[in-house]
């Protein structure tokens, strides 16, 4: 089998950094859980 | 299913087939075969990794499951953010940088062969068990509900699937994934619609959603921690994190989606679009359940949803008074509902209740007529542990959906069971050509020779699905113990992982003891303790990483950092 090429690591397209997004993505979580907490009790 | 319903089912399937092989033209090098020539954008592999994981059984058990027990199923997703965030981190451009075709490669480059190879045995074990009842359980829930021979559904899903996933590989396999999962995102959509669409004209969709809580079924989040419980929101952080760690750290049908990536940044994307998107998805699929609960309370359902165990039964003579308490707690139920939306509407907390309390004690009586039609089922000969949750959402299709909407429904079922199967089938060839042919029988040959090798590889995983889903039937309770053998495996493939992105100074030798140490401890707990599965991963994870370390204490220069840490120095045969 060929050797593959090597493959490019660019920045996010946008927030500027990986650990940004990740930080993005762990409040967006939080909202998320936070959300359907209030949507139980707001139907329970 | 009417004429209508056969059109729109027979297009999408072409549609589906001949995408895929338009889509899968210049797949004749194994670089473009098994990692479309690493060109894919991140929104493919986004929808690819999405329609790989959810499975057919997925739809039919979700909804089934939101109608029984309500919606707290979604926590089991809450860890999946978490585990994409670390797999993004740590694994992607790990994977990426060392230029690899599976994830056991890796491996070799970071250990020895021997870990690799093992690694990779346990992959084949695992997934190939899986493989088969990917097509098996929604051919067999289809099977019931159509009234169509088993072995057609599985060999017209079998059929498709082989297609175009030994003609065009993971091009054909990500492309169709992404048509498969448009398709499905249509078909919810319109079955969502469309059961609101069916409530009786005095009830809204605020009553439905009203309703809906009131019967318990919008427990979305459950804070109380159970150790049996299998969905809270810990199980769901904790476990559920693990769980995808492996899921998609580990297991080469994940793995191969992102390396399939024209940029790490575009494999970072894809899975992060999964760790934003899955939750939404999931309480959607979650919320038609739900809304069909509520249809049901103003339609009386069957006893039973699989209707051929409910003809079965209906001629003895113990279901007549079943039946009947069944009607009339039905009944009852029917006028408790309009009762609560009329106190909810004139605002009288004091009716609410009332009408709620007579509402649960006919629920109650309903309940209790279905668990005795279930055990009339077993002690007329049918399967133990009788449970008919998987066939309510696809009984509800078939039944009250419009013709072209009950076709268009069939049609997401098998979407959703190919792009499972094919992924399956795709990475299972990869792994059996990459790590075992190529290290094993042919460690130098063409590439269009590998090409050719990876087309019977397919081609024989595809026809072992097909011929395992045809068995079965004969595996009878076999089927609920191979979910479990599946997770006999997940813990010691994470732990090996683990060691090799977190420990430099562990060696193959060491990793492999903890590995068999890691497989005993599981199997210890699966043989003599009454631990859930759900632990094994866990367990076996940490079993793995604390032999490992201590075999690497034990030896002499064990704390020497390995020099194949760095991927790419060491290249394998």
């Amino acid at each position: 089998m060929p050797e593959l090429p090597r493959v490019p690591d660019d920045p996010p397209p946008f927030l500027g950094s990986w650990r940004r997004i990740y930080v993005a993505v762990l409040i967006y979580l939080c909202l998320i859980i936070a959300g359907f907490y209030l949507f139980t009790r707001a139907y329970r | 299913m009417r004429t209508l319903d056969w059109f729109v089912l027979v297009t999408s399937l072409v549609s589906i087939i001949a995408y895929g092989l338009y889509r899968s033209r210049g797949s004749d090098t194994v670089d473009r075969y098994l990692l479309a020539g690493r060109s894919m954008p991140w929104y493919a592999m986004a929808l690819s990794i999405m329609a790989t994981q959810a499975s057919a059984i997925t739809f039919i058990s979700t909804t089934g499951q939101s109608y029984v027990d309500g919606m707290r199923f979604v926590q089991f997703y809450f860890g999946l953010p978490i585990a994409m965030i670390i797999i993004c981190a740590t694994a992607v451009p790990i994977f990426r940088r060392a230029n690899i075709y599976t994830a056991y490669e890796y491996l070799e480059r970071r250990f020895d062969g021997k870990t690799r190879s093992l690694a990779s045995l346990i992959f084949l074990c695992q997934r190939g068990l899986s493989a088969g009842l990917t097509i098996y359980a929604p051919a067999l829930v289809l099977s019931v509900i159509l009234g169509w021979p088993e072995r057609a559904t599985t060999f017209l899903m079998g059929v498709t699937v082989i297609t175009y996933t030994v003609a065009g590989g993971i091009k054909a396999v990500t492309w169709s994934d992404v048509q498969q999962m448009c398709i499905i995102f249509l078909g919810l959509v319109v079955a969502l619609i469309t059961v609101i669409v069916l409530l009786p004209a005095q009830v809204s969709f605020g009553d439905a959603v009203y309703l809906a809580g009131a019967a318990g079924r919008l427990n979305v989040v459950t804070t109380h921690f159970d150790w049996n419980d299998r969905f809270n929101i810990w199980s769901g952080l904790f476990g559920g994190t693990l769980l995808f760690l492996s899921y998609f750290g580990c297991d080469q049908s994940q793995v191969q989606r992102y390396l399939t990536g024209r940029s790490i940044t575009e494999s970072r994307l894809g899975l992060l679009f999964n760790a934003v998107a899955k939750i939404p998805m999931q309480f959607f699929v979650l919320f038609i359940g739900a809304m069909v609960f509520v249809f049901y309370l103003f339609i009386q359902p069957p006893v039973l949803f699989h209707q051929a165990e409910l003809a079965r039964i209906q001629s003895h003579a113990e279901f007549e008074p079943v039946a009947n308490q069944y009607s009339q707690a039905f009944e009852r139920r029917r006028q408790a509902t309009l009762a609560l939306v009329e106190a909810h509407h004139s605002g009288d907390p004091g009716a609410e209740h009332r009408h709620a309390a007579n509402y649960r004690a006919a629920q109650h009586e309903i309940d209790a007529a279905r668990t005795q039609a279930a055990r009339l089922v077993e002690q007329t000969g049918g399967e133990k542990d009788f449970s008919d949750t998987n066939y309510i959402f696809l009984s509800f299709v078939t039944r009250y959906l419009p013709a072209g909407i009950v076709g268009l429904v069939i049609a997401v079922i098998f979407a959703a069971t190919m792009s499972a199967s094919s992924g399956e089938i795709n990475s299972l060839a990869t792994v059996t050509v990459v790590d075992l042919y190529r290290r094993y029988v042919r460690r130098s040959a063409s590439d269009h020779h590998y090409v050719l090798a990876s087309r019977w590889a397919t081609l024989f995983w595809g026809v072992y699905a097909v011929a395992f889903a045809g068995w079965g039937k004969h595996l009878g309770p076999l089927i609920v113990a191979v979910n479990v053998v599946g997770s006999l495996f997940y813990g010691s493939l994470l732990g090996c992982f683990v060691v090799a992105f977190g420990f430099r100074r562990v060696r193959g030798t060491a990793v492999f003891i903890g590995m068999l140490a890691g497989e005993a401890a599981i199997f210890a707990a699966f043989r003599f303790t009454a631990i859930h599965w759900l632990w094994y991963n866990p367990l076996g994870c940490a079993t793995v990483v604390a032999t490992a370390l201590l075999v690497t204490w034990l030896t002499p220069g064990g704390g020497v950092p390995a020099e194949a840490a760095t991927p790419g120095m060491r290249q394998p045969g």
